[in-house]
């Protein structure tokens, strides 16, 4: 995996190399292997590398036969082995194996259309020098981050936010309704971001940059065209997209790991893997002292039956608290849970240990309706359609049998009943989004004056699609924890950004866009039949997983919260971030308020979700607004001599039909 | 009864309403369906009427009826005060 960015003026004005050498230096990270630059009169490029496929002759910014077009590209194009033929048989030749290549010539060939034919997962800028212009695109699901910014007449753009900022060229400004958004729905929702001015390329789509001017426009659309029964050859077809979907993603010319959880999903990725993998597949898992959130159990049975190497990342509260300005830093946007902060620790194992590919199970949740909000929709709407009866609440107890005592019975069973309506579009969301929000009581009046008239609940609902409410009720529920928490919140803070805070790239067989297709065209009762999540997809792994695993219910992770921060001997930031002229200065949250959930903390009576969410975020925004706004980390820029591609308008020509790169190492 | 009822608005304005000085609330406001109150804040609650009033409350009697709102507390936690002296 890797990192890009970008500068595009609208007048030949020249980009430097030392703002693109700094763009690069942000993103390093991301790409620890290698880096290089193009820095022409309108546009520059920056590429920091990990490489995997192509290891000798991979390098970026990457042009075509005749340098008119170059290429800086994040993620992976698995299917490049497929699409190469073809282009080939069109004329285009290749001077290299990598998908990077086949990216260029594809562009060259069906222009913004090409992106019909990828399976994978990226994120990618192609300059055409002939007429100036600058393409970005973005993989279906948002695996992979594209953020971008205009300045003046000058487009910005890069795969993490700080890297905008390393230009010195763009301020940085809170976007309190992003932020609002955050506390709402956990993450800002693209285009938006936290902040001001800096957009998030949505996922599906891509962008053109041509004469100062930005077109964006959408090429994938998320369909549920659900079928009244089964597909007889249902299983068969989910074989056959689960096996190529793991085949394609362990194309690399580096060993593949795996992440290995413990649930379902990923032993299914892990099975799969180690199957078809040429090396001994070896796999990585956290482990909790809470024995509330620890699945080792399930992950010594997978990796027993697999005879994988296995290693395991204890976490305990205080690993949590001391790793979380750096998890912050990554994330780029104030959290509500700590959950990143194990994936964090996690890929720096996995990276200690020699492995930098991952196959992980994100995913199979949202395809094959596996959370508890998508049951508890169903009780929800089962109570509702009755609402006198005194039985039917009952279920609830049923939904949650692992939680404690006391959050049993009719209080529980009431906080659900009564979070929404049934024809509320969004109503399967409301429980979180409702509980979510009681973060907002800790607002400061600033941060309320700011917000004004805006609303995150109406903003979404008047963002859905024409189709929504033709969907059922579990397809709408679906479809908004795609947009809202998928794409926005467990791809990026607790996907992408840990896993390449230690150049660590996650490859997701569930998210083939093949099988979410196949998926959503499923009947309903596939995916939860009853109360029980997963069907089909249990169905099928019966015969390849331990039964341990196989028969298992969903447990959602999590990691812990509260406690963490005030253990013994905690980090001293915390008491500092959370002084009052600190959060004044903030603005965010209101000191006054704050004081009394921290009492709480301290002596140990915050135990709720409602006032565990409320200390994540007051925390991780105090640490967001030191990191990007108060003391930004100083930035050195990558040194130019040694860059493995360093371009210009002239030394990549298209005069005499030929490009040539100065080969700098 | 209003002792019982003015101990736990106390409670529960220290505990649960902290971050919302502004918040009215009535002895009759349902306590659920305001937010004052979650499931987690459910056994804090139960904590505080057993330890405050010397009470004990079985799983059974955790219902809205009861618990609900502040008159309901201060209703039902009298009456199990009177049965306790009575026995």
């Amino acid at each position: 995996m890797c990192g890009i960015a970008g500068i595009a003026r609208s007048e030949p004005s020249g980009v430097e190399a030392d703002s693109l050498a700094c763009m690069a230096a942000a993103l390093r990270h991301r790409g620890p292997d290698g880096y290089g630059f193009f820095a022409g009169a309108r546009v520059g490029l920056a590429h920091v590398r990990l490489s995997i496929i192509d290891l000798q002759r991979g390098a970026q910014p990457l042009g075509n036969e005749d340098g008119r077009l170059l290429i800086v590209y994040n993620g992976e194009v698995y299917n490049y082995r497929e699409l190469r033929p073809t282009l080939e048989r069109l004329g285009h030749l290749f001077g290299s194996d990598s998908d990077t290549e086949v990216l260029v010539h594809a562009y060259e060939e069906w222009g913004p259309a090409m992106l019909d034919r990828l399976n994978g997962q990226f994120a990618f800028a192609i300059y055409d020098r002939r007429n100036e212009s600058l393409f970005l695109a973005r993989d279906r699901f948002g695996v992979r981050p594209l953020f971008y910014t205009k300045r003046g007449g000058t487009l910005y753009f890069a795969s993490e936010v700080k890297a905008l900022f390393a230009t010195g060229e763009v301020d940085a400004a809170p976007d309190y309704t992003g932020l609002d958004e955050v506390f709402t729905l956990w993450a800002a929702r693209p285009p938006r971001t936290v902040f001001q001015g800096i957009a998030a390329l949505e996922p599906g789509c891509w962008a053109l940059w041509q004469n100062g001017a930005l077109h964006v426009q959408r090429y994938y659309e998320l369909h549920y065209p659900e079928a009244r029964d089964e597909p007889p050859d249902a299983l068969d077809r989910l074989d056959d997209l689960m096996r190529t979907g793991v085949d394609l993603r362990l194309r690399a010319d580096v060993p593949v790991g795996g992440y290995l959880s413990g649930g379902l999903d990923s032993s299914i990725t892990c099975v799969l893997g180690a199957a078809a993998s040429p090396y001994a597949l070896r796999t990585f898992s956290v482990t909790f002292d809470d024995p509330r959130f620890d699945e080792s159990a399930y992950q010594r049975a997978v990796a027993g039956q697999l005879h994988s190497q296995h290693a395991v990342q204890p976490i305990g509260g205080e690993a949590v608290a001391r790793v979380f300005p750096d998890v912050i830093w990554h994330t780029e946007t104030p959290l509500v849970r700590t959950a990143p902060a194990p994936m964090y620790l996690l890929s720096r194992l996995t990276r200690e240990g020699g492995i930098k590919v991952v196959l992980t199970g994100e995913g199979a949740d949202e395809l094959f309706l596996g959370y508890d909000l998508f049951k508890e929709t169903v009780v929800r709407e089962f109570c509702l359609r009755q609402p006198a009866s005194r039985v039917r609440p009952r279920l609830f107890d049923r939904l949650y049998p692992y939680l404690a005592l006391g959050r049993r019975g009719e209080f529980w069973q009431r906080f659900f009943l009564e979070a929404g309506a049934l024809d509320d579009p969004l109503f399967s969301h409301l429980p979180r989004i409702r509980l979510t929000s009681r973060i907002k009581d800790f607002y400061a009046s600033a941060m309320r004056q700011a917000l004004a008239a805006w609303d995150a609940e109406a903003a979404l609902r008047d963002s859905l699609p024409p189709a929504f409410p033709r969907w059922s009720r579990l397809n709408r529920a679906a479809y908004l924890e795609m947009v809202t928490l998928l794409g926005p919140y467990l791809l990026s803070s607790q996907g992408d950004r840990m896993a390449l805070a230690h150049g660590v790239e996650g490859r997701f067989p569930f998210l083939d866009h093949r099988l979410f297709e196949f998926a959503a065209a499923l009947p309903a009762r596939s995916k939860l039949r009853g109360l029980r999540e997963k069907d089909v997809l249990r169905r099928w792994a019966a015969s390849i997983l331990p039964p341990v695993v196989r028969d298992r219910s969903k447990q959602p992770y999590r990691a812990p919260d509260t406690p963490a921060f005030f253990a013994p001997g905690r980090p001293d930031y915390i008491g500092e971030l959370l002084r009052p002229a600190s959060l004044r200065d903030t603005g965010v949250f209101d000191p006054e308020p704050v004081g009394g959930l921290v009492r709480r903390c301290q002596a140990g009576l915050a135990a709720g979700a409602r006032e565990s969410q409320a200390l994540v975020a007051v925390l991780s925004t105090q640490l967001w607004h030191q990191q990007f706004f108060r003391a930004r980390r100083r930035i050195t820029p990558l040194p130019l001599e040694g860059a493995d591609v360093l371009l210009s308008d002239e030394a990549s020509g298209v005069t005499d039909g030929t490009m040539r790169m100065e080969m700098t190492r | 009864m209003s002792e019982i009822l003015e101990r736990t608005r106390t409670y529960v304005r220290d505990n649960f309403l902290y971050m919302r000085p502004d918040f009215l609330l009535g002895d009759d406001d349902p306590l659920l369906a305001k937010g004052v109150i979650d499931s987690m804040g459910v056994l804090e609650l139960l904590s505080f009427l057993e330890t405050e009033f010397g009470v004990s409350v079985p799983d059974e009697e955790v219902t809205v009826a009861n618990l609900g709102s502040l008159s309901a507390i201060a209703r039902f936690v009298a009456a199990k005060v009177l049965r306790t002296e009575a026995a």
